[in-house]
């Protein structure tokens, strides 16, 4: 089932070896990830960063085991993940990954509590109080206990944004992965934002942020640059 | 395991309501309707039921396990059915009441204007063979049939012609004979013309076969009536009196044997197509109900795209997404069927009390209409919800 991954060790949490990414079909075809060779260790806060276009966004997807039509090699936490079923992928989706989204993408007729408990509930290991105790306690290190009840359309962006945080956080993935997490936000409340993350990095967190902006990705310890869907720095 | 498997079903329960709970009113219209199909099918069947139940009361008003044999008189030489023929039916087996009828007629005085009247002879067991209903007064006697009397019972038609002039107690003119009165009779069900022509019917007095015998000099009968002992036991009566007058009469076939199960088969076979084609009228409902689950989850699953996207992206297996639809397909038929039950059952039910009719509601084809309704409901919220699950994740959390 897992097939030993070149070069790896435990600390290397993120391996991609030659992964390419081609968009559309009939002829027409754009090359959104032309070979990506990456590495990232345990506790790693790594910035991706491209321009629009460069397919940062589409790299990841991959990361994150929500785009599965990709040619080339990736071992996610030391397992091959490339080629594994569907249901396989959903369940390393809900106990390795944690994605935080530009647009937050909460469910908007749930409370934040409905919202952040749902990893939890999909990955059918506890009951349905465990589930809403954890989700309570992660939304309650973001500040947020005294608005559990409320939806997100109630709330500041900000608060939305650390609702989605305490979500991505809920069944304590491996990897948080962070898709412009600031880009819907004001300056303040994106420094706010940042601060978490930093937070999080400090007590051991490996996060991987997408991001356009070079003042977020100075936030990260390290920088991947992507041009025209290759990186030259992937490795370690 | 089972635990977790049923948790995993309350999950996917909760978010299917909550699903629901959002669109109230596009929920409602669904459920109502599938609850016309439902209703539809109940109701048909009810009334199916209804329409067999009377034609059957019908034949079976004429007289419960019937049996009975005349002579055709259209051959040149016919054979009749004599007393000793009577007298041999009476020993087969199966056989619980025999009545024999002379009919003859005759023409009475009614307030000075000459009146046919059919003239019955016939033993006190016709009362009880052949549903007889007393209106008034009382039927012939065993006493009154050995000793010949001259007493008669009239239809209710020949009754009413009498009015005012004579009644129960008093006294008719047949045969240039005084008749005494002794009651007055309707058939049980206006039940005949359903089979052929009642002796019975119309204007008509009934008196003892030993009295209309002698009168008459009538040595064969027109018509014997016989009652099975049980429903089962028709057949071998039927049997009985043929290989009786076969044997009796040296293999003339001139006579006519029948059963009413013949009538209550075809009745029964005709009321039963005739439910099965209102059924399919009625299924088509249901096929528009099921079809207006699948446009109303269709949309559900194109409105919803973000949202199974982000559930996707937590982590949730396509089984998990395939499942809340197919419960919210579930929920809104099996909601569908419950109230179109209360309507197809109720309504008939109300309006039975309401005219004092029995409706009959069967038990069967609620069940049935609602497993298949409730069937219909996953059938058409299993391409939508296929839909949902097959989704791309990317694409569905909205990016380009």
């Amino acid at each position: 089932m897992t097939a030993p991954a070149p070069e790896a060790t435990p600390a290397r949490v993120i391996r991609m070896a030659n992964v390419a990414k081609t968009y559309g079909r009939n002829g027409a075809n754009v090359a959104a990830l032309r070979g990506i060779d990456l590495a990232i260790r345990e506790g790693e806060f790594v910035a991706i960063m491209g321009r629009s276009g460069s397919g940062k966004s589409t790299l990841l997807h991959i990361i994150g085991l929500i785009d599965t039509e990709y040619e080339g090699s990736y071992w996610l936490d030391g397992r091959l993940v490339s080629g594994r079923t569907a249901e396989e992928l959903a369940t390393l989706r809900n106990r390795t990954i944690g994605f935080v989204f530009q647009t937050f993408l909460l469910l908007p007729q749930m409370t934040i509590l409905e919202n952040a408990e749902l990893p939890a509930l999909y990955a059918r290991d506890r009951s349905p109080q465990e589930c809403r105790a954890i989700a309570r306690a992660r939304l309650e290190e973001m500040g947020l206990g005294h608005r559990l009840d409320h939806k997100p359309g109630e709330l500041s962006i900000g608060q939305r944004q650390r609702a989605a945080i305490a979500r991505a956080l809920v069944n304590r993935p491996r990897v948080l992965l962070a898709d412009e997490p600031t880009g819907a936000l004001d300056s303040r409340t994106a420094d706010e934002i940042l601060d978490i993350f930093a937070r999080l990095h400090r007590d051991g967190a490996t996060i991987v942020m997408v991001t356009h902006d070079p003042d977020v990705a100075a936030a990260a310890e390290r920088i991947i640059h992507v041009r025209d869907g290759q990186t030259s720095d992937g490795l370690v | 395991m089972a635990r977790r498997a049923t948790d995993w079903f309350r999950l996917l329960l909760r978010f299917a309501f909550a699903g629901l709970a959002g669109r109230r009113g596009r929920s409602g219209l669904t459920i109502l309707g599938m609850a016309i199909g439902t209703a539809s099918v109940v109701g048909v069947v009810s009334i199916g039921l209804l329409g067999r139940e009377y034609v059957v009361s019908l034949i079976e008003g004429v007289g419960s396990n019937l049996v009975f044999t005349y002579a055709h008189s259209r051959s040149v030489d016919p054979e009749w059915i004599d007393f000793d023929d009577v007298g041999a039916f009476r020993r087969i087996p199966g056989v619980r009441d025999l009545a024999p009828v002379l009919i003859d007629s005759q023409v009475m005085s009614v307030r000075g204007q000459a009146q046919p009247v059919d003239v019955l002879g016939t033993t006190p067991a016709y009362a009880r063979v052949r549903n007889m209903v007393l209106v008034a007064g009382r039927f012939v006697t065993d006493q009154e049939e050995s000793s010949g009397e001259k007493v008669a019972v009239l239809s209710q038609d020949l009754a009413q012609l009498l009015a005012g002039t004579t009644g129960v107690g008093g006294w008719i003119r047949l045969y240039d004979l005084r008749f005494r009165v002794v009651g007055v009779y309707k058939e049980g069900v206006e039940s005949a013309a359903a089979v052929q022509k009642s002796e019975a019917a119309g204007v008509t007095a009934i008196v003892p076969l030993s009295t209309l015998r002698s009168l008459s000099q009538r040595r064969a009968v027109d018509v014997v009536y016989m009652q099975a002992r049980t429903p089962d036991a028709v057949a071998g009566v039927v049997r009985g009196v043929t290989e009786v007058l076969r044997t009796r009469h040296r293999d003339v076939n001139n006579f006519e044997v029948q059963s009413l199960d013949q009538y209550l088969v075809l009745a029964r076979k005709v009321s039963d197509t005739l439910t099965l084609v209102l059924i399919a009228i009625a299924a088509i409902s249901l096929l528009v109900g099921g079809i207006g689950i699948m446009n109303i989850m269709l949309i559900t699953v194109t409105e919803r795209t973000r949202d199974i996207g982000i559930r996707l992206a937590l982590g949730a297996h396509r089984r998990d997404i395939l499942m809340q639809f197919l419960l919210e397909a579930g929920i809104l038929s099996f909601a569908g069927g419950v109230v179109g039950i209360a309507i197809g059952a109720g309504v008939p039910l109300y309006l039975g009390a309401i005219y004092h009719v029995e409706v009959p509601v069967s038990s069967l084809s609620v069940l049935i209409a609602f497993l298949v309704s409730v069937a219909v409901g996953v059938f058409f919220g299993l391409y939508p919800a296929r839909r949902a699950a097959a989704m791309n994740i990317v694409d569905a959390l909205g990016y380009e």
